[in-house]
């Protein structure tokens, strides 16, 4: 007999979204569980928010550098921490996700599953991946860890340092490393004024305030005479053990920088592990480079078709970044919007009704300046194909060249690849490559459709220590059953070479 | 690489391969040796390159790092502990007294 539900929800994630979408849940009388790996609620927008706020005078400088859009995280926070029926799980991992409800959490060294009625994916966005020559050498970051490393490690960069890339966080990252009194050597964007002009077509009022944002922030950056380019390719990282120089095109020449630190930036994408694993149906998106999760307006995800690993109702949602990249604004939009169609299906109403709108209709509004962006920034890192001597897998060390010669000689399946090569099967379980892998395949075949999905995961999607999965808890005895291998159709059709 | 933005009240101490290393509570072993200076964290099984952090919000792995004895832990997701014991991670991890290859 499966374990009784241990909530009534479990939300997978406390950034904006997952904090919003518990709020709502527990004020209508739920008993919310909520997962997150960090120590403190606020996602990566807010990290480390309360404990910087706690340190002043001491972390004045850090805040006021990061400005107010981070401070203003703090109110949302607050009413999480007040909200009873919330019980916070910090510090814990989610390594395993079923479509009916069934979560594997690790937490130090303990480690167990939980089951609910309903569980909402709030787990964010990642940066995208973009391989370039020399990206894994020491001393080549992306800007959200420089960001990370600002707010929760109270560390700034220093020497000579290089931002490359696109999108609004270049600049976000570049006007806070200026207040702190840190100056770039070299801002290399991949855009160009040819997409702002495009862009300026997809404009709407929503997405006044983000322009005038940037134009403030491009303006600072301008005044204090940080360099800019524009529309730059060819980025490379040179070194031998660690970063030495960087080398990029601009203006169809080749320029060489001697560089410490280059903090590279291609925009971000939804989060996939978990969705993924759940068995919900993805989409390729081919212009962004990335997967994204097949869900309604109001995150009721859709399952892939074929077998899963669970029977029964889908139990699961996706909210905020992890469903659409709209920042932190959209994903409290749309945790709100999530949760009143979790109660309208079980015709319950919202506790305390606050005056918010929790329409579709708000949710379509709070996403209203992203066709703007989105035009504006292209993938630009992203949409070279890579050069042959290019790892795409980190973990494995794996080049382009190679990937490039397996698909040549006719493995065609992202699985298959997986097998040959071992892309994809080292610690970080494909998040870095199998979009890499995913052009790839698309380049040999343009006319072929793209994968709708990543490698085929299986749990743990992160390492858990031995001790930990001794001692589980909350084992449902019919789970270690293997009752037929359904979940494996190549394996029904005869074709056991990757199952 | 990375210098304190104002003092840092480092209570704590860790330990990488044997060098003590002041650390404050709250922070994550990855800002705490990047701080430091550490050129490396771990080389790959693969070609023994090194590397660093790169993302620092736990997908890229490259943080790895043997905590406690206990090799490839993800030290952008692990918080200091006074007194911890450390070791760069060269190539693969092993478990000590077992032939795991």
């Amino acid at each position: 007999m499966t374990p009784a539900p241990d909530a009534d929800a479990i939300v997978i994630g406390a950034g904006p979204a997952g904090m919003s979408c518990a709020i709502d849940l527990a004020s209508a009388g739920f008993r919310v569980i909520v997962l997150d790996m960090q120590p403190s609620p606020g996602g990566q927008i807010f990290r480390a928010l309360e404990t910087n706020m706690m340190a002043r005078p001491q972390t004045d400088e850090l805040l006021s550098a990061l400005g107010p859009s981070y401070r203003a995280g703090l109110a949302l926070i607050e009413r999480f921490r007040a909200t009873p029926g919330i019980d916070f799980r910090p510090g814990t991992t989610v390594w395993d996700l079923r479509a009916d409800g069934t979560v594997g959490w690790l937490r130090g060294n303990a480690a167990g599953y939980l089951r609910a009625p309903h569980v909402v994916l709030a787990s964010g966005a990642m940066e995208r991946p973009t391989p370039f020559p020399g990206w894994t050498l020491p001393g080549v970051m992306t800007a959200g860890a420089v960001q990370t490393l600002l707010k929760a490690g109270r560390l700034k960069p220093e020497g000579r340092i290089v931002l490359a890339g696109t999108g609004p966080l270049i600049f976000l990252l570049a006007e806070q490393l200026r207040r702190l009194g840190v100056r770039p050597a070299l801002i290399a964007r991949t855009d160009r004024l040819k997409d702002k002009l495009s862009a300026l077509g997809q404009l709407r009022p929503a997405g006044f305030p983000a322009l005038l944002k940037g134009l403030g922030w491009l303006a600072r950056l301008r005044l204090a005479g940080i360099p800019m380019r524009t529309g730059i390719s060819g980025l490379q990282a040179l070194g031998r053990n660690r970063l030495e120089s960087v080398r990029l095109i601009a203006s169809g020449r080749t320029v060489d920088l001697p560089c410490d630190l280059l903090v590279v930036h291609d925009g971000i994408v939804p989060s996939t592990d978990l969705a993924h694993a759940a068995g919900l149906a993805l989409e390729w998106r081919r212009d962004d480079a990335s997967w994204r999760p097949r869900a309604a307006t109001d995150g009721r995800a859709e399952m892939a078709p074929g077998p899963a690993l669970t029977t029964g109702p889908r139990r699961i949602w996706v909210t905020g970044d992890a469903r659409r990249i709209g920042g932190a604004d959209a994903a409290i939009v749309h945790g709100r919007h999530a949760t009143s169609a979790i109660l309208a299906e079980l015709r319950r109403a919202i506790g305390e009704p606050d005056g918010a709108d929790r329409t579709g209709t708000a949710v379509e509004r709070s996403l209203a300046a992203r066709p703007f962006l989105d035009t504006a920034f292209p993938p630009g890192l992203a949409a070279q194909p890579p050069d042959d001597e290019t790892i795409a897998c980190r973990c494995e060390d794996i080049t382009v060249r190679s990937l490039r010669i397996a698909i040549r000689d006719g493995a065609n399946d992202m699985n298959l690849i997986r097998g040959l090569l071992r892309c994809g099967m080292g610690p970080c379980q494909g998040r870095n490559c199998s979009a890499t892998l995913a052009r790839l395949l698309a380049e040999a075949e343009p006319e072929r459709p793209i994968p709708s999905s990543p490698f085929r995961a299986r749990p743990p999607l992160r390492p858990i220590p031995l001790g930990a999965l001794a001692g589980m808890t909350g084992l449902d005895p019919d789970l270690a059953q293997v009752e037929s291998l359904d979940d494996k159709p190549e394996a029904i059709a005869g074709d056991d070479i990757h199952a | 690489m990375f210098a304190p933005i104002g003092s840092i009240e480092a209570t704590m101490t860790v330990y990488l391969n044997g060098r003590s290393i002041p650390a404050r509570a709250g922070e994550t072993i990855a800002a705490c040796l990047l701080r430091a200076g550490v050129s490396h964290f771990r080389t790959t099984p693969v070609t023994g390159a090194r590397r660093l952090p790169y993302c620092m919000i736990g997908h890229c792995f490259d943080c790895l790092i043997e905590i406690d004895g206990i090799g490839s832990r993800q030290a952008c997701l692990s918080p200091v502990e006074d007194g911890m014991t450390l070791r760069i991670q060269d190539g693969a991890a092993t478990v000590p007294g077992v032939d795991i290859q």
